[in-house]
This record gives structure tokens, sequence and C-alpha cells, in this order.
């Protein structure tokens, strides 16, 4: 994982281009098996579509909507605008 | 070693009669199922379309079955659905399994194939909607995919029927998956404990111990329970072994498990896959995203459900109504049915008996002919085209915040609208909820303040006519008690509310011949649940006023319902037939319209609306729910429709 600082996905504006660097401790172990599931795991890029009224993200083609008690559990990392 | 089917060892898994369809939800499983079969199951762009495994014979080889399992978001599974799917795999005679993967999210489904490799059964991967993946830059190596896997990977677009062909031939050469992964060190250990445990304890007949290791270690509770069967008290040596690995680390096994399968399906992907760059986003998802926007999304939700109140209670509970009831039936069917019996059996009980004030024929038929099947099927096509369009999941974003309020989040949504068109069919629906709490409080919800379609067909018929301003405060105070009774469902209903995580399917224009099938299928459904019920609930009333039961029990009802809710006496009648169904109640309501005012009208739709549920949902009820929590439900809606609708009427009697 790059040095970069990691914000809180809830924070991040939409049209982000980012890579989820870790899980916080405070989230559900279900939850994160779901998540896992969904394609959201460590060191993915992602795209967030949306913040409101819940966070949407990009993953692989496939929007997930995550409410946001479940956003800011989730630790990401900016990445440069043109990452593919 | 060499996995491919042999044709004719006596041995082979030939002796096994079954296949399943096994995949992610959403991903074309039922479609699939549908051209392999020919039989038609219920197919819709929302995850949890399938919540029971379907069974048919293959067209291609009569001695084998299909199965069709509902979608599993991961295994072990967590959800009804995910446990129905896992108890096909422990107990069908399994000959294979074709894993239905989503093309342009190759990740996923090479993670849930990580799993399913490590199970040993023969698999070939269908890569469906392969042509969603070109749309969107993605293409696949087919041929370098099933090199790794070791099994045939055949490109589909079930939909169009394309790839049928190929899947079926690959069938033939179906094999057990390589593995794609060894767990990092300490975690292959246990692994291989735990898998020696279970070969030595509880050997699985077709599953590879190791597969149940890994399941068992991970949680699967249909595992744990087959395991727990066949090895008795060793069974603890097992529980044991997990024990111990989860307290050796500070993270729990199973995420650790389902972590390490992640990466190796993400490597695998990283191979075999190519992402064209710079492509414009696809119309569909911008679409989709203005359809759940934070203020797009209300403007959108009110013109769709504009559209369906004009299809449902304009053309079909008006214009389709008038035609059928008072024309065909009022003008034609009724007067020839009527002078037909007068002239054969002459005036008497049994003419009554199909054409008099209760008859078989002029309420039982025409109740469910002419004022019901045209509302039901305009119903029915605009639910199709929604289902198909991809909205319904979009639903399920905007009214997350109200069913915050209730306990829930916006998944419940989903059996909450499939309600609208049958309460039964969305009571089973509600497996695809996560937590028995979130079932039991949507069950409850549902069986109190959600009218299916045939009510609300009739509900709008009755008010639409009358006054438009009865049919807002008939919804206003539906959706107050369905608010109020949730809050408070939500504060004594014991565990707590699990925040919402959803796939949003793609937006797609929906295929006619599809939205066509499902109302055919689910018309045909109706006829065969309705007609009979009607009939018989018919035939009860007749009997009642022919031993004279009806006139007292409309007397003794006189305090409640002519006393507290200000109806005419003979809405008793419409309360007794409620007891059946509620729409056939509504539908005695519709005919006494004439001697209704608009308050009345209002008060008698709400009451009606909260009565206790149809015998079939009550059936459904009692199958999910256990008959303990069915006749409390009872217990509680019957009061409350009678309070809800007696509050209605002194405040009408104020304010209107």
């Amino acid at each position: 994982m790059s040095n970069r600082e990691h914000l809180r996905l809830i924070g991040v504006p939409v049209g982000s281009k980012i890579r989820l660097a870790e899980f916080d401790p405070a989230l559900d172990p279900l939850q994160r098996e779901q998540l896992l599931a969904y394609g959201l795991s460590v060191g993915h890029p992602l795209e967030v579509l949306q913040q409101s009224p819940l966070t949407v993200v990009l993953c692989d083609h496939v929007e997930i909507a995550l409410e946001h008690a479940v956003a800011s559990d989730l630790w990401v990392e900016k990445l440069p605008r043109h990452a593919p | 070693m060499d996995l491919t089917l042999p044709r004719t060892s006596p041995e082979s898994p030939l002796d096994h009669t079954a296949m399943l369809l096994v995949g992610h939800p959403n991903v074309g499983k039922s479609v699939l199922f549908h051209r392999l079969t020919g039989t038609y199951v219920n197919v819709s762009n929302y995850p949890g379309t399938t919540v029971e495994v379907s069974r048919a014979t293959a067209r291609f080889d009569r001695a084998l079955s299909l199965l069709d399992t509902p979608g599993v978001l991961s295994l072990p599974g967590r959800s009804d659905d995910e446990r129905a799917t896992m108890r096909a795999l422990l107990h069908e005679e399994l000959r294979l399994a074709v894993q239905v993967g989503d093309a342009k999210n190759l990740r996923r489904t090479l993670t849930l194939t990580a799993l399913l490799a490590e199970l040993g059964v023969p698999m070939v991967l269908a890569l469906n909607m392969s042509d969603e993946a070109s749309a969107r830059g993605v293409a696949v190596d087919h041929k370098a995919l099933s090199e790794v896997l070791r099994i045939p990977v055949v490109p589909t677009i079930a939909t169009g029927g394309s790839g049928m062909q190929p899947l079926i031939d690959a069938l033939d050469v179906a094999k057990a998956p390589a593995p794609l992964l060894h767990y990092d060190t300490d975690t292959e250990a246990v692994v291989q404990e735990a898998t020696a445990l279970v070969e030595e304890l509880a050997p699985h007949p077709r599953l590879a111990s190791r597969g149940l290791a890994i399941l068992f270690l991970g949680g699967d509770s249909e595992v744990e329970q087959w395991l727990q069967e066949k090895s008795g008290d060793d069974y603890a040596r097992l529980v044991a072994l997990r024990c111990a690995a989860d307290a050796a680390s500070s993270e729990a096994l199973a995420a650790r498990l389902a972590a390490e399968r992640g990466r190796a399906a993400d490597a695998l992907t990283k191979t075999v896959m190519d992402q064209s760059a710079h492509l414009r986003r696809p119309m569909a998802q911008r679409v989709g995203q203005l359809a759940v926007h934070r203020l797009w999304g209300w403007p959108i939700l009110l013109a769709v459900l504009y559209v369906v109140y004009e299809l449902v209670g304009v053309f079909g509970a008006e214009t389709l109504v008038g035609l059928f009831e008072e024309q065909l039936f009022g003008e034609v069917l009724n007067p020839a049915v009527t002078d037909f019996f007068n002239r054969i059996f002459g005036a008497g009980w049994f003419t009554d008996l199909f054409v008099g004030q209760y008859g078989l024929w002029t309420m039982g038929m025409t109740y469910a002919l002419a004022l019901i099947l045209p509302i039901v099927t305009t119903f029915f096509l605009a639910f199709g085209v929604l289902e198909d369009s991809g909205y319904f999941s979009r639903l399920s974003v905007i009214a997350n915040r109200m069913f915050a309020m209730l306990g829930l989040n916006g998944r419940a949504v989903l059996p909450m609208v499939l309600g609208l068109g049958c309460v039964t069919m969305a009571t089973l629906t509600t497996r695809i909820l996560h937590t028995r709490r979130e079932r039991l409080i949507t069950t409850f919800l549902m069986a109190l303040a959600i009218p299916c379609s045939a009510q609300l067909g009739v509900v709008l018929g009755l008010l639409g006519g009358m006054t438009f301003a009865g049919t807002v405060i008939w919804a206003v105070t539906i959706l107050f008690v369905l608010l109020f009774t949730g809050w408070l469902a939500g504060k004594l209903v014991k565990g707590r509310r699990i925040p919402l995580v959803t796939e949003l399917p793609p937006m797609r224009l929906p295929v006619l011949g599809n939205v066509l099938k499902k109302t055919g299928g689910r018309l045909k459904w109706y006829l065969i649940e309705v007609i009979p019920l009607f009939l018989l609930g018919t035939f009860i009333m007749y009997m009642l006023d022919r031993l004279g039961i009806l006139p007292w029990i409309i007397r003794a009802g006189e305090p409640l319902v002519t006393g507290w809710l200000g109806l005419p006496p003979e809405a008793s009648a419409a309360f007794v037939m409620g007891f059946l169904r509620r729409d056939f109640g509504a539908t005695g309501l519709f005919a006494l319209s004439s001697q209704l005012s608009a308050e009345q009208a209002v008060v008698g739709m709400v009451t009606l609306t909260l009565f206790i549920p149809c015998i079939a949902s009550m059936m459904m009820i009692i199958k999910e729910q256990g008959a303990r929590t069915a006749a409390l439900m009872v217990g509680m809606i019957v009061p409350t429709a009678f309070l809800v609708g007696g509050i209605l009427h002194q405040l009408l009697r104020i304010f209107w």
C-alpha cells in the first residue's frame, strides 16, 4: 500500500477515483464479509459516484450503495485523476 | 488427474441426476434455466428474485434434473436464500454444477469459483452478460481462464440465447476446478487439520472434505448442521479447532478466508481480463444515477407513481372495469346466465345459488373476472416493466432513510413493493433480508398495511371514482399506520438494525416478451388461487344468508360497524367476506358504493385494507414464521384495523 493519506470514504468528493486502504476495526465482521463478497477488497480501485442520500461507488462496473454508517468505516486513499 | 466426466462408467457421477445452476444474485441463472429446460421461472432485474430452488428436466438430457438456486452473495451462507443453495449442494445427487457469472464482474465471479473449486464438484463456468461486458470495454481471455481453472469456460448471453449450444456441449467435459489458492501458512494449517477431521468424522459422498472444512471454518450454518448430524459427539472437536483458530488471530477466521479468496480472484482477473480505457459511461448508468439522486430521485419516483396510477387506477379500474362489469357482465353475460337458470330450473334456492344476490356466477365470478381481473392485469404489466428496468433496487436507496425509522434498512422495500403485487409471494421474498428481526418486522407490516394489487385496484376504483381527497386520506392513513406500527415494532423487537449495503443492477430496457410472460404467469396463478376462494366465499355468504345467520351477523356487528365505524349495517357482510380475502371484502364494499358517502367509503376501505391478511398469506406467514407468530400477528392486526377505522371516522366527522 502507498503512503498517501487515508480518508474516510464518506468524506471523499463525488467523481474521485480511490483505492480501498483498510476496513476500520469498528466495522461489523459480517458487514465486512458482505463488502468483500461485493468485491470491495483492500487495494481495489473504486470510483465515487454519489454521496447523498447514500454513498454509491463503482466497483468493477457494478454500482454498490453503502449507508453512511458503513462508508465512514472504510478508509480510502485518493488516486490521481488520470488513473484508469 | 483427469476429472472429465466419463460417460460410461457404472460408478461415474452420471449415476447422479442433478445439475445445479449456482452464482451471484442477478447474473441470469433463471434465464439460463429457462433456456436449458423450457420451464419459465420468474426473472427480474433485481437481486433476490429466486428465493427457492426450482427444478425441471433438461431439454438436452431427459435423465438430468436442473436446479435453479437462489443467488449467493457469498459462501459461507448468511441469508435464508444462501442457505437454500448450500442445502442443495449438500443434499442433491449432484452430477455437476454450472457456475453462472457476470462477465463484467469477473473478480467477484472468481471469488465464488475459488470456494466452489474446494468442493470438488465437476463444473462449467458460464460467463453470462458478455454483451454488457463488451459494451463496457471488458475483454476476457476465456481460453486462458479455462486453462488456469481447468474447467470449460463459456461466454453466454442468456437473454438472447447466445452461447447455449457451446454450454450444453461443455457439460460433457465438466471437471472439478483446480484450486485457486493455498491459504497463508497459519490458515492453511488450520484448514488441513479441519479437512482431516471432516474426512475422519463425516466424509461427504460427493463434496470434498476440504471444501466442507473451509465452509465450516467460515461459519456456514448448513454445513455445521450437516457435520453435527454426521459426527455426533465428535463434532465438539471441530468446534474446538475453530475456536482455537479464531482466538489465535485478531481478525475473524471467516473474514481471513474470504479476504484470501478475494485476493486470489483479483490476481487471476488481472491475468485474464483486459479493460479498455477512456470508455464513455453507458447511458443506463447515468439514468440509474438520476433515479437515486438526492433531488432528482423524488420527481422521478412521483412520475413513476403517476404513470402506474394512470395505468392501474384510471385505465384498469375505471375504463376496463367499466367495459367488463357494466357492459360485458352487466348487459350481456349476467342477464343471459340469469335467464338460462330461470328458464331451466325456475325460481328457487338452486337458481339463487348461481344467479341470486350471493350467486356463484353473479357474485363470485363477476367479482373475480369483471372487477378484479382487469385491475390486476394492468398492475402486473406495470409491475413487470418496473421490475425488469432495475428501478426497484434503486427504491431501496431512496427509501432507506424512511425504513431506518422502522429499524429496518432500504432492502425491506423490495418485499413491500412486491407485496403490492401479492402479499403471499412477497412474504416468501422476505428471505432476502439478513436477520430474523428484519424478516419478522417486514412480514408484520406487510400483513397489516400493504394492500395487494387486487385490493389496491378496488380501493382506487371506489375512492378514485368518488373523491380524490378521499384517496389521499386513505393513502396518508395507511402510510401513517405503516410508519407508526413499524416504528413501534422497531423499538419492541429485539436485535440491532443492519445498515444498508446493496448492489444496484444496471438499468435496462424491459424486454416485452419477458414482461408479458411474467404477467401471464402471474395472472394464471391469480386465477387458480382467487377464483376457487371467491367461489368458496360466495358459497359461504349464500349459506349464511340462507340459514339466517348473515342477518344475525349484521345485527351483531352493528355496534362495531355502524356505531364505531359509521358504516351502513350491510357493510358487516363485507367484513365477513374479508376474512377470506381482503380484496373480496373490499369488492363487497365496492358493490355497496351507491349506499356509501365519501367519508364512509374512506373509513370502510381503510379498515378493510388493514384487516386480516388473506388465507393464502396466513398460510405463508405460518410457513415462514410459525403458527404462534402468525396467531400473534392476527391478534394485533384485527383490533388495530377497527381502532384506526373508528378513530378516522371520528376525525372525519369533525373535519370533513
